[in-house]
């Protein structure tokens, strides 16, 4: 594919068209990712996730600076909700970034969130397979979020940086177990403002609490990003992660729990679209579809009784053939 | 004012006649609301003179800043002062460009006093002419100023008679402010005229670039730390001298409901009074030099009315008992007048309406304290430059006001109107409102930094947009009542314009050869070493930035340059996502 | 199961003017007319402009401009999108545009120039129309 070669050839025009396929979910997709599975893995994938307000755009363009200054190239997603009324988004994570628009070391590209459920739109894996393909040492991805739904995060990326503001305090009582789980450093940003003290405190007292047991305890850095304080530092504790999870081996594991993961959901979405599209037209299926919406059937033991019938099966996986 | 009894009897008297004499016409005319509504005493019930008005140019001010508008209002060359100072708001091209332009002005038109400086958005925002960024944009929106050079050219226009020490300037300059002043402080120097008698008004209110002008440069702190090193010098140095001219215009225009508008302004000059008293002085004597450029207004007649008498009120009470000044000259919002001028109110289609408009507007400054005024030109949205007939319209139309309609010889007439005095409190309340919000913010330099205001403006902007599309708020001959008259408005007779558009086109280029020529002839080393001085000053939070920028100035240092070493001390102001 | 196509812009203020109400204002209507919009905030050169449109990949770019620089800064963009191959954007102007420089901005690739109060839907309308790559 033409439009591959450009872009692992460095054209950024390419990479931004290829990642509107993505990100349109367009059937050359599975091909594209085929054809940049073997430049795949270099990259290291960093989120950045909290509630609105917090000032993570200012985070991640200083970040990217000190990124920068290392000698690293580096691809940012920044993410922002869609209007669940209009289907459009306003994307203005960008205008936080401007020292970067005419680096060539670095790629912004803003997303909506689309149809995704939280704050990380459905289409970001695949953007960020394609930032690593296109040989960028960082992948930083910033999305909104408060709480549960931010487990996609945690799973796309290796390092995820929760990042909250001293006027967070009271959200945190509601969000306290999801934040546990996903973050691996916190970020009190705007420390400079009345409560940072006591929710840094606040923080601390919550880790010691539930000790994760993974060999690493997240820390917590407060910063000024707008005054560019506490940058470094939270650079050194993403490369002390990172070092962490080599030396212990989770990095290789969590990349094959994320490679496993990818296969099987690859398939089920096979499957399930096959089915759908038979659900329209197999005359069986449709019957056994019909009974089950009128309740006169259960939908387990239908789906028992379809499970169970091989000819049934083997039908399906003929025209599963065909189509494939 | 009113006693319980009475009230209680107007009430009754109210119910009465509501369900009396006004529901029978509304049956007659299958009405279920009545589209008039009727103010009583009981609107007002706590109204007490002395405490709500009192006297003209007295505390709190409600009625108007001056015991009299007469300096305003008297006559000069057939036209009231506020007039001749209207529309010189000037400058073009290259300093010779708006040198010639002032010196025709005088010759041909009479016009005197000193001049009200526009700048290029390359000054504006401290680039060079010669800078990639200034591409297109040298001498495009006023006069460009690279170098001490080019003020000298512009001020050949003011000598003898009219010398510095016999003018007073104004500059629309916001973030290099200081480096303006200090060319005005070399420039005096040359001349020999002693710093004390320099007079003039900088605008210098950087907050306000923030939230919606949009020419700033630095980050917030350092920009008010450029501030407060204004008002300590002129404070020591200039008596005569303003040192900000508080705007709440911009925010208006940029999409601020009218109490927003006021509520923000008072928090940013807040914010301006508090850095006069960190640093120590005595805030009766720097509040003489502080001045508020006049409100922008809609056609909401009365409630515009009601907004500008609450914001003299507030404004008194805050610097009483907030900053406790005790001159009654610091309790008043100088400057601010009435309810403003109109331009965001003023249409393209239908033009003939603006006349209609402006006089409305001009009455409304009548009776809010100000003086009558005649407003825009009706032709100026057709962007062609004006008519001589909207000119004449314009101007006669103040004359009108105030000597036909003798709008200026009572000053707020509607003092004691029960509608207008519950209009006012409402407003009050409401911008008190706000202001208590963006004090819980810690004050409009945190509400600015955090977004805050930006934001406000923004929707309000787009709900504006939206209540227009929607038919919600109704503009005649735009989005109701048209089709019926279109006229195709015909301005064949224009006055003539003073700028050269020729010599604008050609600006940049000879700038760009001034520029480098005066780069040329200057001592580089010197340049270094007093640029090398204004950075180690400016790393020193506790040093006034007016004197190195002084010396940087006379060595012909370019804006650009002076600014780029602060840039490297203070950074640059990254703005926020305004539409999130 | 393939996303619909959604229309994405680049808002952009070309040149140092910092009058962005209208910019503001088209944002916030444009994404409630469904589109997906990045706004590149005030003081963008062309480079960075086309930059973002270029790493956005975006449908439209849209530029106010009331500084009177139009004329530089418009043609300027448009310079820079064809260099990096992405001559297939379609580029709206507004803002203060008189009248007789609409043929010149026209004629370098600007297809169309919105004055000060055109209602969002009839820009959006153009918008849809006239996008130049149609999924």
């Amino acid at each position: 594919m033409e439009l591959v070669e450009k872009m692992l050839s460095g054209s950024d025009l390419s990479l931004a068209r290829l990642i509107t396929l993505v990100e349109r979910e367009a059937a050359e997709v599975p091909r594209i990712m085929s054809l940049i599975y073997p430049h795949l893995g270099n990259a290291y994938l960093v989120g950045v996730t909290g509630p609105p307000g917090g000032g993570k755009s200012t985070l991640v363009d200083r970040l990217t600076a000190v990124m920068r200054a290392k000698g690293f190239s580096v691809g940012i997603i920044a993410a922002d909700p869609t209007s669940p009324f209009s289907g459009g988004a306003v994307l203005g994570d960008r205008i936080r970034m401007q020292q970067h628009y005419l680096d060539k070391g670095v790629f912004i590209r803003s997303m909506a969130t689309r149809g995704s459920a939280g704050g990380l739109p459905r289409a970001a894996r695949g953007v960020i397979k394609l930032l690593d393909a296109y040989g960028k040492d960082f992948v930083v991805v910033e999305t909104v979020g408060v709480g549960q739904t931010e487990l996609d995060i945690m799973e796309a990326t290796d390092t995820t940086v929760v990042v909250l503001v001293p006027e967070a305090g009271d959200t945190i009582q509601t969000m306290k177990a999801g934040l546990l789980e996903i973050a691996d450093i916190f970020v009190v940003n705007k420390a400079d403002r009345e409560g940072a003290d006591y929710l840094a405190v606040e923080l601390e007292q919550m880790l010691r609490m539930s000790p994760k047991d993974s060999g690493w305890q997240p820390p917590i850095l407060t910063t000024q990003a707008i005054h560019d304080i506490g940058i470094q530092e939270l650079y050194q504790e993403i490369e002390r992660h990172r070092d962490v999870l080599q030396e212990t081996g989770q990095l290789s594991l969590k990349r094959q729990e994320q490679r496993k993961r990818e296969f099987i959901q690859n398939i089920e979405q096979g499957i399930r679209a096959t089915i759908l599209k038979l659900a329209e037209k197999d005359g069986q299926l449709v019957s056994f579809l019909e009974r089950v919406e009128k309740g006169e059937l259960d939908p387990y033991s239908a789906s028992m009784e379809i499970l169970s019938n091989r000819t049934l099966l083997q039908t399906w996986l003929s025209e599963l053939e065909k189509e494939g | 004012m009113f006693e319980k009894e009475r009230i209680e009897e107007i009430e009754r008297r109210r119910k009465e006649w509501e369900e009396g004499v006004l529901k029978r016409t509304l049956e007659k005319f299958g009405m279920k609301v009545s589209p008039n509504r009727v103010y009583t005493p009981a609107d007002v019930k706590d109204f007490d003179f002395l405490e709500k008005v009192g006297f003209p140019g007295e505390y709190p001010f409600t009625t108007s800043e001056y015991p009299s508008n007469l300096p305003a209002l008297r006559i000069r060359g057939g036209v009231s002062a506020v007039l001749v100072r209207a529309a010189r708001y000037s400058g073009y091209g290259a300093p010779e460009d708006t040198r010639d332009y002032y010196n025709h002005m005088r010759e041909a038109l009479g016009r005197r006093g000193g001049p009200n400086i526009a700048f290029d958005l390359p000054t504006q925002c401290g680039y060079d002419s010669d800078d990639l960024v200034a591409r297109g944009e040298v001498g495009k929106v006023g006069v460009t100023v690279d170098t001490l050079r080019d003020f000298e050219v512009i001020y050949e226009a003011f000598v003898g008679d009219n010398d510095l020490d016999k003018i007073a300037s104004n500059w629309t300059i916001n973030a290099p402010c200081n480096i303006i002043l200090a060319m005005y402080l070399a420039l005096a120097e040359k001349r020999g005229i002693p710093i004390d008698r320099l007079r003039g008004t900088p605008q210098n209110d950087i907050l306000k670039e923030f939230v919606a002008r949009g020419t700033y440069i630095f980050p917030a702190r350092p920009s008010m730390r450029m501030i407060r090193d204004t008002i300590t010098y002129c404070t020591e140095h200039m008596p005569l001298m303003n040192s900000i001219s508080i705007c709440g215009y911009h925010m208006r225009e940029a999409g601020a409901i009218p109490i927003q508008m006021v509520a923000f302004t008072l928090c940013n000059a807040m914010a301006y009074v508090q850095l006069g008293v960190d640093a120590g002085l005595d805030v009766d004597t720097f509040m003489r030099r502080f001045t508020f450029l006049v409100w922008s207004t809609g056609m909401d007649f009365f409630k515009e009315i009601a907004r500008a008498r609450a914001a003299r009120r507030i404004w008194a009470k805050i610097m009483r008992e907030r900053f406790g000044a005790e001159d009654p000259r610091s309790w008043m919002l100088r400057g601010a007048g009435g309810v403003g001028v109109p331009t965001h109110t003023l249409t393209l289609q239908r033009p003939l309406n603006n006349v209609t408009r402006n006089v409305i507007i001009g009455i409304g400054n009548a009776l809010s304290g100000g003086v009558p005024t005649g407003g825009v030109p009706y032709d100026e949205p057709l962007g062609l430059g004006h008519s001589l007939e909207a000119e004449q319209l314009s101007i006669d139309a103040g004359r009108i006001l105030q000597f036909e309609a003798k709008l200026g010889d009572v000053i707020d007439p509607l003092a004691g109107s029960y509608y207008v005095e519950h209009l006012t409190d409402r407003a009050e309340e409401e911008i008190w409102d706000i202001i208590q919000r963006i004090d819980a913010m810690g004050g409009a330099v945190a509400a600015i930094e955090s977004g805050y205001m930006q934001r406000e403006i923004a929707r309000g902007a787009y709900e504006y947009q939206r209540q227009v599309e929607m038919g919600e708020r109704v503009i005649v001959g735009v989005n109701r009542f048209t089709g019926e008259q279109e006229l195709e408005v015909l301005t064949h007779r224009l006055v003539e314009h003073p700028y050269d558009p020729k010599k604008r086109a050609e600006a940049e280029e000879r700038q760009l050869k001034n520029l480098a020529q005066v780069k040329g002839a200057r001592d580089n080393g010197q340049v270094q070493a007093t640029l090398k001085r204004l950075k180690e000053e400016a790393g020193d939070e506790k040093a006034n930035l007016i004197p190195p920028i002084l010396e940087a100035v006379k060595a012909y240092a370019s804006v650009g340059e002076m600014c780029n070493v602060l840039r490297e001390v203070f950074g640059e102001y990254q703005a926020y996502n305004v539409t999130a | 199961m393939t996303e619909e196509k959604r229309i994405r812009m680049l808002m952009a203020k070309p040149g140092l003017d910092g009058h962005d109400r209208g910019a503001r204002v088209l944002t916030l209507g444009l994404r409630d007319e469904g589109m997906e919009v990045i706004y590149t905030g005030l003081r963008q050169s062309p480079d960075k402009i086309a930059q973002a449109a270029i790493q956005e990949d975006v449908d439209v770019v849209g530029m106010s401009c009331l500084s009177g620089a139009h004329n530089y800064l418009f043609p300027a963009v448009l310079e820079k999108l064809r260099e990096s191959g992405a001559e297939d954007v379609l580029v709206i102007g507004g803002g203060i545009i008189p009248k007789e420089d609409i043929p010149f901005l026209q004629e370098k690739g600007v297809s169309a120039v919105f004055g000060p109060g055109t209602p969002i839907k009839e820009i959006a309308d153009y918008i849809r129309e006239n996008v130049k790559r149609k999924a």
